[in-house]
């Protein structure tokens, strides 16, 4: 249902020199610079599959989904969206599309929202019946059937984004591209969110294609996820296969039955593993955390063991999020790394 | 467009404009009022000082009548002044929901455009009513449904012109950070030289020639003096037909710019 292949988008940005004389400069002369925005992107989602699309600010997420709503052009490569170029706009396919905007509203502001779905209503030429009866469903459902005749403006952030969130399926789109849909709402908004969006995937099997800044959103909602870096896609597969490939670590967790000298077992434990700060709040737990080479588990473990007064032993694999966020993060590094050998 | 969605987004902007109450009492009565009294005294002075009875064919309420005219049937051609909206969608991204939409974004504005003519008509009729109290109107000559309805669509072709040129001004924002300078300047190229200012009588001879060929004429010079009765039919014929052609001209141009800027969308703000 999404199809992309190659795909590539090259923005130009002016670039104006500081100061009072590089504005008089630029007047007449502007330097244009290119910005590698996307290079060469491939990937394609099923229905009923919601697919993550992570990576770091300018990654290129968005721009990705931009050009597959058909709001940019790409520089180079194609897609097919329902069968569709999206960037040529044909009504066919944009009748059974939605994009959801986290940080954008985009119904009107000056109506209650009970005004805005009639428009869309009209615009999505949606029979009455299924009109009533899936609005019905949708604001029961997102609990804001009370708030439908309440100005857009006038309404909490978490209602302003499930109103969007009712205008971008009121019409049953088969393809749904949801930019950060819960960013910046409270757990339980978010938590409302998440739980619809899975309902829907069951009742309509869409495809979905998901960008989101909260780990808690692709663990919970995609089982595949693509990783994008500095606009190259560099990991396109099962979300439990990220640890398999990329975690080098496993945590391993104990429980004590009194207190340790730390500083005198992180020497002990040296090669083996590395003693992780405690989390907050848990400061004085009896309780250490350790991050081990895959290679050394049961070294580390026969170590602790034997070391320590262990009274709970755990072995666990590295939160998903922590990893995507090294593997980004480890790509910015090298990035920099190597635009400093390059100068 | 579908005529259902065009009542839609008609009836949304009408209401949205007349929930602004405080907006429209001053749009209606302050500004009314103030361009009536400058064009009073002007006039008054003008006549006064020069000794003429007529000046361009008109006589001092003759005058006055015609920028009564031209302010209230200016509303109506020109809109409530939210052309600007177009360019803040390119600028702000809200561009980017009406390219989601399965319908043409330029319909949308016209309609959203024809929308704001609501208040407009309503002042027309409220202040027709005060001014025939307060001026002489037997310079009107003989209204009748006939000479209405030519008005009227010198009215609407007024108005899809004004808007489409706007809308070409506006699509200039896809390459310029700012088009509020040429929109200012359009208004006052077509207040000048559409008659809004002053009646296009007035300027020389030479000068009436070209702007008879020209599209400003069709904006507000053209709807007033058919309505008072100083256009004969081959005349109102002949300047329908151009300001037709202009239409399509300008259209055309609107088609192309659009197209082209339509690539240079970057949809900011998401």
């Amino acid at each position: 249902m999404i199809q992309a292949e190659g795909l590539s988008k090259t923005f130009f940005v002016h670039r104006k020199e500081p100061g009072l004389w590089g504005s008089v400069k630029s007047l007449v002369k502007r330097t244009k610079e290119p910005r590698h925005a996307v290079r060469g992107v491939s990937f394609h989602v099923g229905p009923g599959e919601i697919v993550g699309l992570v990576g770091a600010n300018g990654a290129g997420k968005t721009t990705v989904v931009k050009m597959l709503a058909g709001i940019i052009v790409p520089t180079a490569g194609r897609a097919r969206v329902l069968g569709y170029d999206p960037w040529l706009r044909d009504n066919r396919m944009r009748a059974q599309i939605a994009l959801i905007m986290g940080q954008k509203a985009q119904l009107w502001w000056d109506l209650p929202a009970a005004d805005c779905f009639l428009l869309l209503r009209e615009i999505y030429q949606i029979p009455r019946q299924r009109f009533d009866e899936g609005l019905a469903y949708l604001a029961e459902t997102l609990d804001v059937d009370q708030q439908l005749n309440v100005q857009i403006r006038r309404l909490s952030l978490g209602e302003r984004m499930k109103m969007e969130l009712i205008a971008a399926l009121l019409h049953s789109p088969r393809v749904c591209f949801l930019d950060e849909p819960t960013i910046g709402l409270d757990l339980t908004a978010q938590r409302a969110i998440r739980e619809f969006l899975l309902r829907y995937r069951q009742d309509h099997q869409p495809a979905m294609l998901l960008t989101s800044h909260y780990m808690e959103d692709i663990e919970r909602l995609c089982k595949r996820i693509l990783i994008i870096r500095r606009g190259e896609l560099v990991f396109d597969g099962p979300l439990a296969e990220v640890a398999e490939r990329y975690a080098q670590h496993k945590m391993v967790a104990v429980e004590l039955s009194h207190e340790v000298d730390r500083q005198q077992l992180a020497r002990e434990l040296e090669g083996l593993g590395e003693i992780l700060p405690p989390e907050e709040g848990h400061e004085a737990d009896l309780g250490l955390r350790l991050r081990t080479p895959r290679a050394q588990v049961a070294a580390l473990a026969g170590r602790l063991l034997q070391l320590l007064p262990v009274t709970d032993l755990s072995i666990e694999e590295e939160e998903i999020g922590n990893i995507i966020a090294r593997i980004m993060q480890e790509r910015e590094d090298e990035n920099e790394n190597e635009e400093g050998d390059e100068e | 467009m579908r005529a259902g969605l065009a009542l839609q987004v008609f009836s949304v902007e009408a209401r949205k404009l007349m929930s602004y109450r405080t907006d429209f009492w001053i749009n209606t009565v302050a500004v009314f009022a103030a361009k009536m009294v400058v064009a009073y005294y002007l006039w008054t002075a003008v006549f006064a000082e020069s000794g003429r009875t007529t000046i361009g064919g008109f006589t001092q309420d003759g005058m006055i009548l015609y920028y009564l005219l031209a302010i209230l049937i200016g509303r109506v051609v020109s809109g409530g002044e939210r052309q600007m909206s177009i360019s803040q969608d390119i600028y702000q991204g809200s561009l980017t929901r009406y390219l989601i939409y399965p319908t043409g974004y330029g319909a949308i504005k016209y309609v959203e455009h024809l929308g704001t003519l609501v208040p407009s008509l309503l002042q027309l009729v409220l202040f027709s009513g005060v001014a025939s109290l307060l001026f002489d109107f037997s310079q009107l000559g003989a209204v009748t449904f006939a000479s209405l309805l030519r008005t009227a669509v010198a009215v609407a072709v007024g108005n899809v012109l004004l808007f489409l040129m706007l809308y070409v001004i506006q699509g200039v924002a896809f390459w310029a950070d700012n088009v509020w300078s040429l929109q200012v300047m359009l208004r006052f190229i077509t207040s000048m030289l559409g008659g809004l200012m002053l009646p296009l009588d007035l300027f020389p001879a030479w000068a009436r020639q070209i702007l008879e060929i020209l599209p400003f004429q069709t904006l507000y010079y053209f709807p007033v003096m058919t309505l008072l009765g100083r256009i004969d039919t081959g005349e109102w014929l002949r300047t329908l037909a151009v300001a037709l052609v202009w239409c399509a001209m300008i259209g055309g141009v609107a088609h192309i710019v659009w197209r082209r800027g339509y690539r240079e969308y970057t949809g900011v703000g998401i």
